[in-house]
């Protein structure tokens, strides 16, 4: 018989449990770990609206970082340049992350595998090209700074509640896409997609699909992100940040719901508390990555599941 | 499996979640007084602006050093610095980082003045004092200063006036604007070029180029310019272009062709770096110059810093100096660290400098510094360019009035 | 938007020169990234690091020698350093990763991007370096009545010449049609007894040569920074995509396509010259997907 878990995260009060500390944390600790933490929710959810293609749908999103910056970026114009409510413009920022993303998707999607990272790379270098040079529209260079927001959240534990609670609604939105027969199609297509078309199934349209998703929870970071730090800059946009979202995916586990959650966190944390002890934070960063590449192709999170599932076989043989 | 992964993971980040909080104590409210008073310096210490901002950083560690010897109110005043890269969005979490982490009663920086403009807004809302060290934007005083912003330093506005005023004594007609795009290169060109015609109508514009913040290869640009054929060129570079496009316009030989305009073109930081490779024939402004003039606080200030760092200092370290000295002079002319009355003691105050006596004003926060304006020239004395024909600008002279900067920040 | 207000020849004809010999060292870049990315189907991030750290040690070189010397030795020595360098980066690191898939590749190399970075950090300082044009270089020679810079028409004559030598290497020498032959079927070269290890050993040390070689070149006419390495990468990787995978004349063509286009780009529309380039990317991608020269893959 498998041992008995001595946690069962599943149990209803575990989770319950989880929420509460979560929620009373703004409480507990300064406000310096309330930005952080905000901080990794956002990450997070970037994190986790890559893989949703990535893990999920066997696509190569290189450059998905654009669409959280189109996201920031259209709800920072907005709430900047007209005086239409903050709301419609939280509304506004997903939406028009998800055109883009339908755009450049249907573009990419007619090609495979590698080429349709470098094709989407490259639209995505133009469209950050665009924002990073259009000075008088998007404050070029400079980014847009001191964006209002409305009281609720222009205080940080407003902002912490908000990125919290929005965080939370998505993660069960995607558990639900996931687990639905969209989902299955989806993995089924990045696992053969030779067989799924011969099946009858539409790769391409379930893969802009998967896109479209993906790219609208991107948008929803990129809110979360401008309700947190009330500016955006158009390194939002860049490629590097694009790999450390993959980065994020790889590290915490790509075949896991909840792994790039943890991947995000790493890395917001890595980035962070090194950073206050040395300004070389990026050559740990890397070198960290670098080990965990080299011995845990898998991921973190996978490869304690290696771990743990070898203790499950351990067991049985006992009993 | 998937039961089993979600479990993990989640139990994977609760516990990460714990270790990271577990591992740095929580802060408590913060210390009452009698303890040292921290000063956080967010500033770019990668790529081309360090030749300044080590400057910064070094005179206002050796003008602390100095004023710790005393005390100040019993105490003595840290600083701890982050480096932004120039970039906005770090110099912004590095002030939050001071601000929410280390506690930090003032902050200071940075050389961007996008970056600047952020921190601002940030100061603005945490109601910490932000003291401006060498961020040249107007707006940072004028348009969007507040209660809570300082600068210690020359603005757009004032360089603007300097600028305009000496190129309408010159016969050219034909002018070409270049520089950097961003917030700090567009306001010195706008300034420039605003009083330039107001002076001088019959000016024209024949173009513009504005080049990203950073670009490397400058040439295009140059070439493109010469094609123009223009007169004479007003060059709106930042920290991070000023060095490399005095490079190239000696490489391509532009300005041998086309005389140009820069500011900051005859500071240290921007002519040093470059050796006896610099252009010569440019003419810049600048706050400081450590062989003008040749008075005996400028001598001993020199010597101070020449002693400590073996290097000569230039106009950051003026800044640096001041913005100490301003510092330490309020806290004890308030007699306490309270936010408030630091900022009320500050306003009108006056300090000692290698320049003279500088005076912040009250009003809009700024501090009225004189302008230095030269033309760039090899002598036997040093390996590196110096200004020559240097005509003094008394900083009263270039200050944006009172009711100007009313009328920019829609004040009656 | 704002037009010179008469575009003359001689203008477009200099803008098309500077255009061009920057381009030479796009090439030369790009270059040495088609071949490690043919032979070993690495897409090598870290390329652009090693770009950078030949132009830093450029800078060592020249200010440590001196005068024009200083620099003729820095082109010599500098890029045989990055070429040091990636040798104990493949035999070190690289070579257990073949087996990998690309994702993890491009990765790995991108971490070793940011280590890299750092350590020129750690070693350079923070500031920004310069490197003097030898003096027969330096001014400008008057091409059509307008001056072009003469470390510019340098370049013009000195891409040629290694794109003429590479060529050469890969298709007269015996090492270098082992690596076409292992860039198209590595386990057929394995197969005849060739050390397939070591072919990908050498492919790879020429490619970060060349590299090293464009950081060399370039440093007179650019500011040495950091930062320098997140700028070339993308070019490069896009020149090589455009080009066709693993082929040195696609990249030639990427190459000159990207760099007349920003060139062009600065004279029509300054502020958005760097959009240039990449709209053409894009119109060639969605045009020929695979590249516009026949691809290794």
């Amino acid at each position: 018989m498998p041992k008995k878990w001595i946690i069962n995260l599943r149990s209803f009060w575990w989770q319950i449990a989880i929420l509460v500390v979560l929620f009373i944390l703004p409480f507990i600790v300064s406000s310096f770990y309330v930005y952080v933490l905000a901080l990794i929710f956002v990450t997070a959810l970037l994190a986790m609206s890559l893989n949703l293609v990535l893990g999920y749908g066997g696509v190569y999103q290189f450059h998905h970082a654009v669409f959280y910056g189109v996201g920031a970026y259209a709800v920072a114009l907005m709430l900047t340049k007209t005086s239409l409510p903050a709301w419609i413009g939280f509304i506004a920022g997903p939406i028009v992350a998800a055109i883009v993303g339908l755009l450049i998707g249907w573009l990419c999607v007619r090609l495979t595998r590698l080429y349709f990272g470098m094709l989407q790379i490259a639209l995505g270098s133009l469209v950050w090209a665009i924002v990073f040079r259009w000075y008088n529209f998007t404050g070029g260079d400079n980014g847009i700074c001191g964006i209002p927001l409305p009281s609720l959240l222009s205080s940080l534990n407003g902002a912490y509640y908000f990125i919290l609670i929005i965080l939370l609604i998505c993660l069960i939105v995607m558990y639900l896409i996931v687990n639905s027969p969209f989902g299955s199609t989806l993995q089924a297509t990045r696992d053969n997609p030779g067989r799924c078309a011969a099946v009858g199934v539409n790769v391409r349209r379930h893969q802009l699909i998967g896109i479209i998703i993906a790219t609208f929870f991107a948008g929803v970071a990129g809110v979360l992100f401008v309700v947190l730090e009330r500016s955006v800059f158009p390194d939002l946009l860049f490629w590097v940040l694009s790999l450390e979202i993959l980065i994020m995916c790889l590290l915490g586990g790509w075949f896991t719901f909840m792994g790039p959650v943890l991947g995000a966190a790493i890395t917001v944390a890595l980035r962070t508390f090194v950073g206050i002890y040395t300004e070389y934070w990026t050559l740990i960063l890397g070198v960290m990555l670098m080990l965990l590449i080299f011995f845990l192709p898998q991921g973190l999170v996978g490869y304690l599941q290696e771990k743990f599932r070898r203790r499950i076989k351990v067991s049985t043989k006992r009993t | 499996m998937k039961d089993k992964a979600m479990l993990k993971s989640i139990v994977l980040v609760v516990v990460m979640l714990v270790t990271v909080l577990a591992l740095i104590p929580s802060c408590a409210a913060p210390p009452p007084l009698g303890r040292p008073i921290k000063v956080g310096i967010v500033d770019t210490y990668s790529g081309g602006p360090t030749s300044y901002t080590n400057d910064v950083r070094d005179a206002f560690k050796l003008a602390i050093d100095e004023a710790n010897k005393k005390g100040i109110l019993g105490t003595t005043i840290e600083f701890t610095t982050r480096d932004d890269k120039f970039k906005p969005d770090l110099a912004l979490s590095g002030a939050k980082e001071l601000v929410m982490s280390e506690k930090v009663d003032i902050l200071m920086g940075t050389i961007n003045s996008a970056s600047a403009l952020a921190v601002s807004d940030y100061a603005k809302t945490e109601k910490i004092p932000f003291i401006d060290t060498f961020a040249k934007d107007e707006t940072i005083t004028g348009k969007l200063g507040h209660r809570y912003v300082f600068s210690v330093t020359e603005n757009t506005a004032m360089a603007g006036k300097a600028i305009g005023a000496y190129l309408a004594k010159q016969p050219y007609v034909k002018y070409w604007i270049a520089g950097d795009d961003y917030a700090y290169g567009h306001a010195i060109a706008d300034a420039s070029w605003r009083n330039l015609t107001s002076l001088k109508p019959a000016v024209q514009l024949l173009g513009q180029s504005w080049w990203k913040v950073g670009e490397p290869d400058l040439t295009p640009y140059i070439t493109a310019m010469l094609a123009a054929k223009p007169d004479a060129a007003i060059i709106a570079t930042g920290a991070a272009d000023c060095v490399p496009f005095l490079k190239a316009a000696k490489a391509t030989g532009f300005n041998e062709k086309v005389p140009f305009f820069m500011h900051t073109a005859t500071e240290q930081g921007t002519i040093a770096p470059l050796g006896l490779d610099a252009p010569e024939g440019v003419w810049g402004t600048s706050n400081y110059h450590f062989y003008y003039p040749d008075t005996a606080e400028n001598k001993a200030f020199v010597k101070a810093f020449q002693d400590a760092y073996n290097r000569f200092p230039g106009a950051g370290a003026l800044y640096g100096y001041i913005a100490a000295n301003f510092i330490a002079k309020a806290v004890e002319k308030a007699g306490t660290m309270d936010t408030e009355k630091f900022i009320d003691a500050l306003e009108g105050l006056k300090v000692d400098s290698p320049v003279g006596e500088v005076e912040m004003r009250a009003y809009d926060h700024q501090a009225i510094l004189p302008i230095f304006m030269g033309v760039t020239k090899k002598v036997p004395e040093y390996n590196f360019l110096i200004a020559t024909n240097i005509v003094t600008i008394p900083g009263k002279d270039l200050m944006p009035t009172i009711d100007e900067i009313k009328a920019a920040r829609g004040v009656k | 938007m704002h037009f010179l207000p008469d575009i003359g020849l001689a203008t477009l004809g200099i803008q098309l020169l500077v255009g061009l010999s920057r381009a030479m060292i796009l090439f030369i870049v790009s270059a040495g990234m088609s071949l490690i990315l043919g032979v070993l189907r690495i897409p090598n991030v870290a390329h652009g690091s090693l770009y950078m750290i030949g132009a830093f040690l450029a800078f060592s070189v020249a200010s440590f020698f001196g005068g024009s010397t200083g620099f003729w030795l820095a082109l010599i020595l500098a890029p045989l350093a990055v070429a040091l360098i990636s040798l104990i980066a493949e035999r070190g690191i690289f070579c257990h990763l073949y087996e990998r898939e690309h994702l993890m590749l491009l990765l790995f190399t991108f971490s070793l991007m940011l280590v890299f970075g750092d350590l020129v950090k750690l070693t350079w300082g923070g500031a920004f370096r310069s490197v003097t044009v030898p003096s027969i270089f330096s001014g400008s020679l008057p091409v059509f009545g307008l001056p072009v810079p003469r470390y510019n028409l340098f370049l013009l004559v000195i891409g040629p010449i290694i794109a003429i030598g590479l060529w050469l290497l890969m298709s007269k020498t015996r090492i270098g049609k082992i690596s076409r032959a292992a860039a198209v079927d590595r386990e057929m070269v394995g197969a005849v007894g060739i050390n397939v290890s070591w072919v990908f050993a050498i492919a790879f040390v020429i490619g970060c040569y060349l590299a090293g070689l464009g950081g060399a070149l370039v440093a007179p006419t650019v500011n040495i920074a950091l930062g320098m390495d997140h700028t070339i990468i993308i070019e490069a990787f896009l020149i090589v995509i455009i080009g066709g995978l693993g082929n040195m004349w696609g990249a030639l063509c990427g190459a000159l396509i990207f760099g007349v286009t920003q060139s062009f780009g600065v004279l029509l529309w300054p502020q958005f010259a760097i959009v240039f380039p990449y709209a053409a990317v894009i119109i060639v991608l969605l045009l020929r997907p695979s590249g516009l020269l026949k691809s290794v893959w």
